[in-house]
């Protein structure tokens, strides 16, 4: 197999936007000579891809850095901009709350944090470095001592898409990706698999595997017996603002009788994303309709859907980043070995569809605290599905703070924590041990805790300053 | 209702005192009042001498000191296990608590191997492993430093006398505050409305009331299934081995730093080397071997004198219906049981007590906490349970009756998945809750001679050459570590773990 049997395996990649160009640059990364990528695209620049949204989590670094595109370039090149994660304002049944990346939560005397707050019958934020700092407009990078606070500060990006696609474009230029820019006009199959790709230059390109990076068209994937289910469809639209200087690091988003509105401060732009029912009718003229949803298998016969040809989620969080890392990580891993490929279909969609559901339970929690609103968008997103793995979730940590979780899903226990907590859920009761510790020695720790994170923050610098002066660094390194 | 106040454990083996050591640390200055209730009359099991590394954690939980616990109950150094006659007759490969070699870019290290057999590699997996390389020459140390590096990257364990440790918890339990009683209970009182048991009655007459009984009588649920009629789920369709015979003998030869577990016709054996005598043990299915035969295979392959008398033990494979129902939580064999084949009964323990502990009622019994301890415990033994059964299923023998059932077995699915996946191109599925990670299973397949035909295409991006030889000074490094490594007997005395005992000597000796 691989780059014993001489003459190279064709991959195919069909898509040139993000998706398209991240699977194709990982893969001719990942892969020997044993194997040529070809990508082919539509002419042109790729359509606005609005569904990925603006946030990326701080899993997105180490990715990126492995298809060749580093943190430097993203804030040099792009206007890339940092993330705590997003604030939600206004939000129906709690308010709102800081929905912020960090490290795993410390604990006082061996008992997890959340235990002595809910004992103490105290907010969660002011214990989150990530958060206050979010709320007060600074940034820096976390040190690597464990020891200091702002270790736990974990991040990712605010991002524009269509930026991101662009500096990739330039690294598949460069690589040994080889490139077909002309229409489909055929997808040929045989046998069910997808044998020939025609395209309206006239060529005819064959592989062993194809990847659907298409986007809603699905183009290859539906030839290949791909089903896509519809959740919900949504309506949504873009509207991008120019600024003097980034706003704080985080995004947000703020709810109303209609839907919501997301806003990310990139560094010299403000880019909004509207979402509402998808029968709402006055909205931005450039507003479209969406429809959630996935394929019930991502992986048919030997083609392999990734990005929103293989499940579109809504912009809420930064899942459908989150998504697309994952369905390339997961590709990555299972690169047919063999012709037959069925134990790497078979695992690719049982971890595909974990993974969505896995999503999909953390953006329903977001709305189970909806209390029946009439308005459309907010009756359609609270109908979402009973789910027994999101019931046990909720009803655990109700009662005592117990966080239930699964094998290897997307958002963390931390994250939970801070999504419960910021809805309004307080456990009934906590973990008995805490009982053992007197409430002042907890107290005290915990007054410690936040009185330590607020003067770490006060010596922070503004968002907009730490970027300039990052960019400045950056720029002497590349000249050194 | 007033808080839960009242604990009452029922029985006193391992997993008795395991309970009442945790309890009573974590809930210390506490208004709970922790009773065990266990007799001299009943022997305890005390199977199960073997461990696994997270063992660490629960002492390290406890506060209990390493050496001191290591003289009070015998033990010695558990690098991994060592399985002999499994895949085939003649076979033997040590399943080591820790990774092969050093993964590279994310890549695991066992993909780089399995393409260097392409470049006629011959070197075994295992020669890139320093916890293999030093049980084999019998060796030990304590990893130090940076645990990413060659001779650190790797966990031990301990082989001790359950019924010694069952003993030294019992003085820390004490000292906590967990008050023992003596006795047989003669009664179970159940509440009439609730269902829930209300007290235990002993033979004295003496009553004992509690609000939460944690089940650890052993094979018997005397609570859990006695009392309550709880159910059994039944597994012995996949682990049909029913019955064992235990008996301990002198030791011999040199002080092994492993647990071997030796494949027989009709089941397997054990032998776990403590520090004053061996631990020998026959699991077999009474289907095709009969009990005398059974006794004398194991009788006959002893090293050394046997100290005692054969006990033999009676069992099913497969676990409580519920692991807490009402007011009983069942630990230890009133659980379940699963062979003991990779050390996992005292880790079951274990796990049932942690869980127990971050579970542990407040006001009151819920159903919430209840259903949360049986989905973790029940996900707990089926993850072991597919393990287990991997060893009875990746062989080539078909020398007798019980191989040839396991090769003619239809597999659970999520079994065969990991096999198929594994077999077509080195793929371990992976899971994050569950006690066997993938190195494990890498250990346990590749060392039962199921070879995947295959391997991840992204290794093929490296150079041959300088792929093998990084390989090859991993091995290096890897042997140059173990010949540093002093024996294990030098390192107990060292490390001050030595129990200074005599070795126990059969009569006459």
């Amino acid at each position: 197999m691989g780059a014993s049997t001489g003459k190279p395996r064709p991959i195919v990649v069909s898509g040139g936007g993000l998706a398209g160009n991240l699977a194709a640059i990982s893969l001719a990364n990942s892969l020997g000579q044993g194997f040529e990528i070809i990508q082919i695209m539509e002419p042109g620049a790729p359509p606005e891809d609005l569904v990925y949204g603006h946030a990326a989590d701080p899993e997105i670094y180490n990715f990126l850095r492995r298809a060749g595109l580093g943190e430097p370039a993203l804030i040099l090149a792009t206007g890339t901009s940092f993330s705590y994660g997003t604030e939600y304002r206004h939000w129906p049944g709690s308010g709102g709350w800081m929905q912020c990346h960090h490290a795993p939560f410390p604990t006082i005397a061996g008992i997890p944090l959340r235990h002595h707050i809910t004992r103490a019958g105290l907010a969660l934020e002011p214990f989150l470095i990530s958060a206050q700092a979010a709320r007060a407009g600074r940034f820096a990078h976390p040190p690597s001592d464990p020891d200091n606070d702002l270790s736990g500060a974990e991040y990712g990006y605010q991002f524009d898409p269509a930026e991101w696609t662009a500096q990739l474009d330039q690294l598949v230029a460069g690589s040994r990706v080889r490139r077909i820019t002309s229409p489909i006009v055929e997808v040929a199959i045989e046998d069910g698999l997808v044998s020939a790709i025609q395209l309206e230059n006239g060529q005819t390109v064959t592989a062993d595997l194809f990847i659907d990076a298409n986007g809603p068209s699905r183009r290859i994937i539906e030839a290949a017996g791909g089903r896509f289910r519809t959740e919900r469809t949504i309506r949504a639209g873009l509207s991008v603002r120019e600024t003097q200087q980034p706003g704080p690091p985080c995004l947000t988003i703020e709810a109303d009788a209609a839907g919501w509105t997301s806003k990310a401060h990139l560094q010299t732009a403000e880019r909004m994303i509207r979402v509402g029912a998808d029968d709402a009718g006055a909205e931005a003229p450039s507003a479209v309709s969406i429809a959630l949803g996935e394929l019930s298998e991502a992986w048919v016969g030997n083609c392999v859907a990734i990005g929103h040809a293989a499940s579109v989620i809504e912009p809420l969080t930064p899942a459908p980043m989150i998504m697309l890392r994952r369905d390339i990580e997961r590709l990555l891993e299972l690169v047919p070995a063999s012709a037959g490929m069925t134990v790497e279909r078979r695992e690719f969609n049982r971890r595909f569809l974990e993974d969505v559901e896995h999503i999909r339970i953390f953006h329903d929690a977001l709305f189970l605290s909806v209390s029946a609103p009439e308005e459309p968008y907010w009756q359609a997103a609270a109908a979402s599905t009973e789910n027994a793995k999101l019931q046990r979730k909720i009803s655990q940590f109700g009662n005592r703070g117990i966080l239930t979780s699964y094998d290897l899903e997307p958002f963390n226990e931390e994250d939970w924590t801070i999504a419960h907590m910021g809805l309004g859920r307080r456990p009934e009761h906590y973990d008995r041990q805490i009982d053992g510790l007197a409430a002042a020695e907890s107290d005290q720790a915990l007054a410690r805790m936040k009185q330590s994170i607020r003067q770490l923050v006060s010596k922070m610098p503004p968002h907009n300053v730490y970027l300039n002066r990052f960019k400045q660094y950056l720029r002497r390194q590349n000249h050194a | 209702m007033g808080r839960i106040s009242r604990i009452c454990i029922l029985g006193g083996g391992t997993a008795g005192w395991m309970s009442a050591a945790a309890l009573s640390r974590k809930f210390k200055g506490l208004d709970l009042e922790i009773t065990l209730v266990e007799s001299d009359q009943i022997g305890t099991v005390g199977v199960g001498e073997a461990t696994l590394p997270h063992i660490r954690l629960f002492n390290q939980a406890l506060g209990i000191d390493e050496q001191n616990f290591m003289k009070s109950t015998e033990a010695t150094f558990k690098l991994g296990i060592q399985f002999c006659d499994w895949g085939r007759l003649g076979d033997h490969y040590i399943h080591p608590f820790g990774d092969y070699g050093l993964p590279l870019d994310d890549l695991d290290f066992h993909q780089f191997w399995l393409r260097s057999r392409q470049g006629g590699n011959k070197v075994r997996l295992s020669d890139y492993s320093y916890p293999v390389l030093a049980a084999e020459k019998g060796r030990f140390r304590i990893p130090e430093g940076d645990v990413n590096t060659i001779g650190s990257n790797f966990g031990y364990a301990y082989q001790f006398d359950a019924s010694l440790y069952a003993r030294f918890l019992r003085s820390y339990s004490e000292e906590n505050g967990t008050r023992r009683v003596e006795g047989r209970v003669n009664d179970v009182e159940l509440d009439g409305e609730t269902g829930a048991v209300r007290s235990v009655t002993l033979e004295s007459g003496a009553k004992i009331e509690a609000d939460l009984f944690v089940d650890c009588s052993g094979f018997r649920g005397l609570l859990i299934e006695q009392a309550l009629e709880t159910g059994y789920e039944d597994w012995s369709h996949w682990l049909p081995c029913n019955r064992a015979i235990a008996v301990p003998c002198e030791s011999r030869g040199e002080l092994l730093p492993y647990t071997r577990a030796t494949a027989r016709t009709a089941g397997w054996q054990w032998r776990i080397p403590l520090q004053h005598r061996t631990g020998n043990g026959h699991v077999y299915w009474n289907e095709f071997i009969s009990d005398d035969e059974a006794t004398s295979q194991l009788m006959s392959s002893l090293e050394g004198p046997s100290l005692a008398d054969p006990k033999q033990l009676f069992f099913k494979t497969g676990r409580r219906k519920k692991f807490w129902n009402r007011n009983v939580v069942s630990i230890g064999l009133s659980a379940g049981f699963l062979e003991p084949l990779e050390s996992t009964s005292i880790h079951l323990i274990q796990e049932g007590i942690t869980a127990l502990v971050e579970l542990f009622p407040i006001d009151a019994i819920e159903a919430q906490d209840i259903a949360e301890y049986n989905d973790r415990m029940a996900l707990n033994f089926e993850r072991v349970r597919d393990f287990l059964l991997l060893h009875y299923v990746a062989t080539q023998r078909d020398d007798s009756e019980m191989w040839r059932y396991f090769r003619s077995m239809e597999l659970p699915d999520s079994l065969q998945e990991k096999i198929s996946a594994w077999t077509a191109r080195g793929y371990v599925l992976k899971y994050e809750f569950g006690t066997f990670l993938p190195p494990s299973w890498v250990a346990v397949m590749l060392g039962q001679n199921l070879v995947p035909e295959s391997h991840d295409p992204r290794v093929d991006r490296y150079d041959m050459t300088t792929m093998m030889e990084r390989l090859e000074r991993i091995r290096m490094e890897t042997a140059q570590a173990v010949a540093a490594t002093p024996s294990q007997a030098e390192f107990l005395q060292q490390y001050g773990a030595a129990s200074g005992s005599r070795p126990v000597l059969a009569a006459g000796h």
